[in-house]
């Protein structure tokens, strides 16, 4: 319990932690805002059957909040290892897997208190823009636009434990922020030029970001490279893997 | 300190930190094998039906002739009386070709309904006047020359251009000839992007018909088309119909250099992405680590002026930056090419680069360019922010994001965003003009305003970061 109040103290005494959380719901929300403003009913061939993913489209705001959510991540060692705090912490708590748990907690914490507003406003907000628009909208409470939403919720915090994970390995913060953001934007940008579809599809289904991605879906999934759950198992597999090696180099290293 | 002074001074602070030499070698590293690895996951479908110009070029030549031999020099003469506007590409006109086959040398004059009066020759646009149908048209034949004229009397010429044809034999086929080019259909719609073309087909009457010389006794009429064109259902093919001399003649498709859009060039050059991963974040700390290590007093009790500091900065990464990046850029550009021929890439569709051709040339220094600009950027934005996660997060965001979000939004869109965010300066890389044909997104703005974007970009951080180095404390 110590060890928890004493990583919330950490957190909560950053200047940058507040920043962090209103730039995570902001994104949401106002990108969410923009993807569904850009859209039309008289881009359709047919208004009454427009075939768009409304919940996808509400929730776009995840492109960006995602890179939030890995810096919220990577910060929680990051700092301790910029300032060397990292000494005074495993003096106090010598059981470093404890310490190790803390942050997860505390990361964990902080990101579902921003993210589950942000999406919950994200995809209301949205709503409100498309009936404006002139859209017939799906119910709001569906099996599979309570999927796309809670995934939204669920990707944020996997991506940020993530980066807890690499924090705890890289031990630099520019380091482990260009290492995380590398792995989850180079691949979609890279399946744009390769050609090959079967290499397209591996980088579809293995990549964090866009097998993840895929649990925002709530139409047409045939189309989709991966399955909704199964893709954000792919992301939960990273992140585990991720939080294994950095507690097997925290628990293993001088500090 | 004298600013030799301070470029020395950053120097020193650059390669005494062994990590960040490190970071400058990965990038190059990085950039030649991700330009590997892209080029070794390409393949195209681009490989039937393409038609080969006299010199080799990849090109369209489908339309719809009505033809008979003329041995030895000659002349043609026909009035196009009508023109459907199908396209403002359309043409309907006169012209002599090395027989009725896709690919063979030829040269032509023809009304569009753009009003243009066009003479082409080889594949390649000889001159243009205005002028519309009803319209007469002449073509003169004499040896390897051919001169084409129009008028709208049929007494009175006007010369539209003349053309050297080499190797045209003595027997050649002359008649009239429509075609129209296909509607390019692009939708991208939030979620999926769908390229495709609409044929359509045009329709001219052609009267007054006239062939001076010794010509073959009948017209024939040939469809030119690519192979498996029929097979798709949406397709028209051409017809002659004649009644009381007048010819009306229907044809679809195009004729011109045809180079598909994809560029190899920018294939083996996309390794720059995984460069800039390890670039951008090393522009970052040169700057921000100095704030958190307090070094930046020191700084700037040595340099009281502190823009000059960044300025410094700037020209020492900048430059490594561009040294390490063209290196790079070359070796990617050498290796990935046969790579590239062995996955399919090959001439005619896509003819072997070379370093020459400027505008090969101006894509490998693009690629070097574009990493120094992006680094400067990171350079910028940590002066701005003071601390490196946040300047790091925002430009690879702002520089990765919008490539894929582009690619699913409407056109317009995805251009706007490609001209208001870092990520159009990836266009810098292309050595092939803008298209729209392509799901990757800053293909659609050129070379040059990716280069204003991206630069753009880097200048103003730079000047915002020196600006509020001076205000702030340290």
């Amino acid at each position: 319990m110590n060890v928890l109040r004493a990583e919330w103290t950490k957190a909560r005494t950053l200047q940058s932690t507040p920043w962090l959380l209103i730039g995570l719901v902001a994104l949401t929300v106002t990108v969410g805002a923009l993807a569904a403003a850009s859209l039309h009913v008289r881009d359709c061939a047919d208004p009454a059957d427009c075939g768009e993913d409304f919940a996808k489209l509400s929730l776009a705001g995840l492109w960006l909040s995602q890179a939030v959510a890995v810096v919220i991540g990577v910060l929680a060692f990051g700092n301790e290892y910029g300032t060397r705090m990292i000494t005074l912490t495993v003096a106090a708590v010598p059981g470093r897997l404890r310490v190790l748990a803390g942050k997860a907690t505390v990361v964990l914490v902080l990101v579902l208190a921003a993210a589950v507003p942000g999406v919950v406003a994200a995809y209301a907000l949205a709503r409100t823009i498309f009936t404006r628009n002139g859209f017939p909208l799906p119910d709001a409470v569906t099996a599979a636009s309570v999927r796309a939403a809670g995934g939204t919720v669920l990707y944020l915090a996997l991506v940020a434990l993530l980066a807890l994970g690499v924090s705890a390995l890289v031990r630099d913060t520019s380091g482990a922020l260009s290492a995380v953001l590398a792995l989850l934007y180079a691949t979609p940008a890279l399946a744009l030029v390769v050609s090959d579809p079967t290499w397209q599809e591996r980088l579809q289904r293995f990549s964090p970001l866009t097998a993840g991605m895929a649990i925002q879906a709530t139409t047409n999934l045939d189309a989709l490279p991966i399955g909704p759950w199964r893709g954000l198992g792919v992301l939960a597999a990273w992140t585990a893997a991720a939080l294994v090696a950095g507690a097997v180099s925290f628990l293993a290293r001088d500090a | 300190m004298s600013f030799r002074h301070l470029l020395r001074a950053e120097w020193t602070k650059l390669r005494s930190v062994s990590r960040w030499l490190l970071a400058l070698a990965a990038a190059a590293v990085f950039t030649v094998a991700f330009s590997v690895l892209a080029s070794s996951a390409g393949t195209t479908n681009f490989e039937g039906g393409v038609a080969v110009s006299p010199d080799g070029k990849p090109v369209a030549d489908d339309f719809h002739f009505v033809h008979k031999p003329l041995a030895g020099d000659g002349s043609l003469v026909a009035r196009v009386a009508e023109q459907d506007n199908t396209h403002a590409d359309a043409m309907a006109g006169i012209m002599v070709k090395n027989g009725a086959t896709r690919g063979a040398s030829y040269a032509s004059v023809a009304v569009t309904p753009g009003g243009d009066v066009r003479m082409m020759a080889d594949f390649r646009d000889v001159d243009a006047r205005t002028g519309t149908a009803p319209r007469w048209l002449r073509l003169d034949r004499s040896g390897t020359r051919v001169t084409t004229y129009d008028s709208a009397d049929g007494s009175t010429w006007r010369e539209i251009g003349r053309a050297e044809l080499a190797g045209l034999p003595a027997t050649v086929e002359v008649g009239m000839f429509v075609t129209s080019p296909g509607e390019l259909i692009v939708q991208r719609s939030a979620g999926s992007t769908g390229v495709g073309e609409r044929p359509t087909s045009g329709r001219a009457t052609f009267a007054d018909v006239r062939v001076d010389g010794a010509a073959g006794p009948a017209w024939a009429s040939d469809d030119l088309v690519r192979p498996g064109f029929g097979k798709d259902p949406a397709s028209v093919s051409g017809s002659t119909r004649e009644a009381a001399g007048r010819f009306t003649v229907t044809g679809s498709g195009s004729i011109g250099l045809n180079e598909p859009p994809d560029d190899t060039v920018q294939i083996g050059l996309f390794g720059t992405l995984a460069g800039l991963l390890v670039l951008v974040p090393l522009g970052v700390v040169y700057i921000t680590s100095e704030y958190r290590r307090g070094l930046i007093r020191t700084t700037f009790a040595a340099a009281p002026a502190r823009a000059p500091v960044l300025a410094a900065k700037a020209v020492v990464l900048g430059g490594l930056t561009f040294a390490i990046g063209l290196a790079a850029a070359l070796v990617a550009f050498f290796v990935t090419q046969p790579i590239l021929r062995d996955h399919g890439f090959k001439p005619p569709m896509f003819p072997e680069q070379s370093l020459t051709e400027p505008r090969v040339l101006r894509a490998v220094i693009g690629a070097a360019v574009f990493l120094t600009l992006l680094t400067l950027l990171g350079l910028g934005a940590g002066a701005v922010m003071r601390r490196g996660a946040p300047a790091i997060a925002a430009v690879i965001t702002l520089t990765l994001v919008p490539t894929f979000v582009g690619s699913v939004v409407p056109v317009a869109a995805a251009r706007t965003l490609m001209l208001i965010t870092p990520a159009g300066g990836f266009a810098m890389q292309r050595a092939k003009p803008a298209t729209e044909w392509l799901v990757e997104p800053w293909s659609m703005i050129g070379p040059w305003a990716g280069f204003a974007v991206l630069g753009t970009y880097a200048a103003v951080a730079l000047v915002a970061g020196g600006w509020l180095m001076r205000r702030r404390d340290a």
